[in-house]
C-alpha cells in the first residue's frame, strides 16, 4: 500500500519546506513526485528526500544548480552502497574457497 | 573533436560570446564525466569542450568560418579527469563510505578492503603514513587470515511465537543445536542475524554470522496489518439481540468482550492495546445461527415477524431495477 502525500501536505510536514522552495525543486526536476490525478503525489523517499535538499539549502545556502549537483552526486553514491552492500552480502554466503580466491584478487587490485 | 562545433554546442553559427559560454556551462553542468557516468554524456562533455575551446577565441573562430583551418584546428591540451584518478586504490582524497562500522557488513566489508577498513583512518592519509601501516601489514599477510563463511537460512515460525516474541531451537547444517529468540512482533521476511554462528574463520579471522529470514504462518484465528490484529468472532442469535459479555481470544489470552444490545454481523469492535507492541485488536462480529431451527424459534418468529418485520435492503435496487 502505497501512500501519497500532497504538496499541502509535504509543506505542511517539513518545517524549512516553503511552497515557493517545493516549486524550484519540482521545476528543476530534483524532486520526480509521482503524477495523479490530484495532482504530484510524493512517496516517502521523496519526502526524505525534500528534509534533505531542505537541510543542504539552509545549511549550506547552496545555489539550486549545485544543489543538483550534489544530490546526483549523494544518489551516485547511495545506489554505489546499496550495490556493495548485496555484493559484500552475496560474497560473506559464499563457500571459503571461493572467498579465499575473492580476497586474494582484491589484494592484488587494491593493494 | 569531430564535426561542427556549433552543432556540439547547440548553437547557431550567429550565436554571442556570451551565448557560447552559457551553451558549454549548460552541457559541462549536466554532462562532465566526473559527475555524469554515462559514457554518452562524456563524448558530449568532450565535443563540447573542444568546440567551445575552438570558437572562444574571436580570432580561432573567425578563421575557422573562413575555413582558414578546420575543427582540429589546434591540438587540445590533454584534459585530465578526476575519476580516472579518483578510483584509484591509493587516492589519497579516498574517505570511507559507512561501511567500515556497519552494524550488518563492517566485518565483511573489513575483511576485503581491511587496509582501508583500519580503525578511523580512512581517508586524507599521507603517501608516509600508507607506507608505514604497508610496511606493518605486510608480515600477517605471510599468514593467511579470513572471516568465516556467513550461513543463510529460512526459519518458519508460528504466528502467535512472531507476534508475542519467544525462543525456539533450531539444527545448524554442522549438527550443533541451537536456541534462537524470535523478537516481540517479529515480521515476516525479517532477518535475525547471530554473530559468529556461521563458519569458522580462517587463521586469526573471526568466525561468520548466521541469518535467518522468519517465515510466519498464517494462524486460522488472527490476522495481523501492522502492529494490528485482526479477528472474526462468532457469536449467537440472543447474544446479537441482548448483548452481553463473551470472552475473544487475543494474542495474549481470552478477555472479555462486551458485545452492544443489537450487535449485527460487520460490526467492528476494539480492544485498545491488545494487538502487538501498543496496537489494538479490532473484532469483527458474525452472527451464527443455532445448528437446528427449532419449533419454538420458528413459531417466535413467524408471530414476530407479523408486528416486527423491517427490511435490511433498503436503499438496494438490485433485482427490482426492471
Amino acid at each position: 500500500m502505497t501512500r501519497y502525500y500532497s504538496s499541502t501536505e509535504v509543506v505542511a510536514l517539513i518545517d524549512d519546506l516553503t511552497e515557493p522552495r517545493l516549486t524550484a525543486y519540482l521545476r528543476a526536476s530534483i524532486v520526480q513526485p509521482v503524477a495523479t490525478p490530484d495532482g504530484p503525489g510524493f512517496r516517502e523517499t521523496d519526502v526524505a528526500r525534500l528534509q534533505l535538499l531542505c537541510d543542504l539549502d539552509e545549511n549550506y545556502a547552496l545555489p539550486e544548480e549545485s544543489l543538483k549537483m550534489v544530490m546526483g552526486l549523494i544518489d551516485q553514491l547511495n545506489a554505489m552502497r546499496g550495490d556493495m552492500r548485496a555484493l559484500l552480502r552475496a560474497v560473506a554466503s559464499e563457500p571459503d574457497e571461493v572467498r579465499c580466491r575473492i580476497h586474494s584478487s582484491i589484494r592484488v587490485l587494491r593493494g | 573533436m569531430a564535426g561542427d562545433p556549433y552543432a556540439a554546442l547547440g548553437v547557431k553559427k550567429t550565436a554571442t560570446e556570451a551565448e557560447l559560454k552559457a551553451a558549454y556551462r549548460k552541457i559541462a553542468k549536466v554532462d562532465h564525466p566526473d559527475l555524469n557516468p554515462d559514457p554518452a554524456a562524456a563524448e558530449r562533455f568532450k565535443a563540447a569542450a573542444a568546440a567551445y575551446d575552438l570558437l572562444k577565441d574571436p580570432e580561432q573562430r573567425r578563421r575557422f568560418d573562413a575555413g582558414e583551418i578546420d575543427e582540429q584546428g589546434q591540438e587540445r591540451p590533454q584534459r585530465r579527469y578526476y575519476r580516472d584518478h579518483a578510483e584509484a586504490a591509493d587516492n589519497p582524497y579516498a574517505r570511507s563510505y559507512g561501511f567500515e562500522n556497519d552494524a550488518d557488513m563492517g566485518d565483511v566489508f573489513s575483511d576485503l578492503f581491511g587496509r582501508r577498513g583500519a580503525g578511523g583512518r580512512a581517508g586524507t592519509g599521507g603517501g608516509g603514513f600508507e607506507g608505514f601501516e604497508g610496511f606493518g601489514q605486510g608480515g600477517q599477510q605471510r599468514d593467511f587470515h579470513m572471516r568465516g563463511q556467513d550461513h543463510r537460512f529460512t526459519l518458519e515460525v508460528d504466528f502467535l511465537t512472531a507476534v508475542r516474541g519467544g525462543k525456539t531451537r533450531i539444527t545448524l547444517p554442522d549438527g550443533s543445536d541451537l536456541e534462537v529468540t524470535i523478537p516481540k512482533g517479529a515480521q515476516d521476511g525479517q532477518t535475525i542475524r547471530l554473530k559468529e554462528k556461521g563458519g569458522a574463520g580462517l587463521g586469526k579471522g573471526g568466525s561468520g554470522d548466521a541469518y535467518l529470514t522468519l517465515t510466519v504462518a498464517p494462524d486460522p484465528l488472527f490476522r495481523r496489518e501492522g502492529d494490528d490484529i485482526f479477528l472474526t468472532l462468532p457469536i449467537t442469535l440472543a447474544e446479537a439481540v441482548l448483548g452481553g459479555k463473551v470472552a475473544t481470544p487475543t494474542i495474549d489470552g481470552p478477555v472479555n468482550l462486551t458485545i452492544p444490545k443489537g450487535a449485527t454481523t460487520g460490526q467492528k469492535l476494539r480492544l485498545r492495546g491488545r494487538g502487538i507492541k501498543g496496537g489494538d485488536q479490532q473484532v469483527e462480529l458474525k452472527i451464527v445461527m443455532p445448528p437446528k431451527v427449532d419449533p419454538e424459534l420458528e413459531t417466535f418468529m413467524e408471530s414476530w415477524r407479523k408486528s416486527h418485520d423491517y427490511d435490511p435492503r433498503v436503499g438496494m435496487n438490485s433485482g427490482s431495477r426492471s
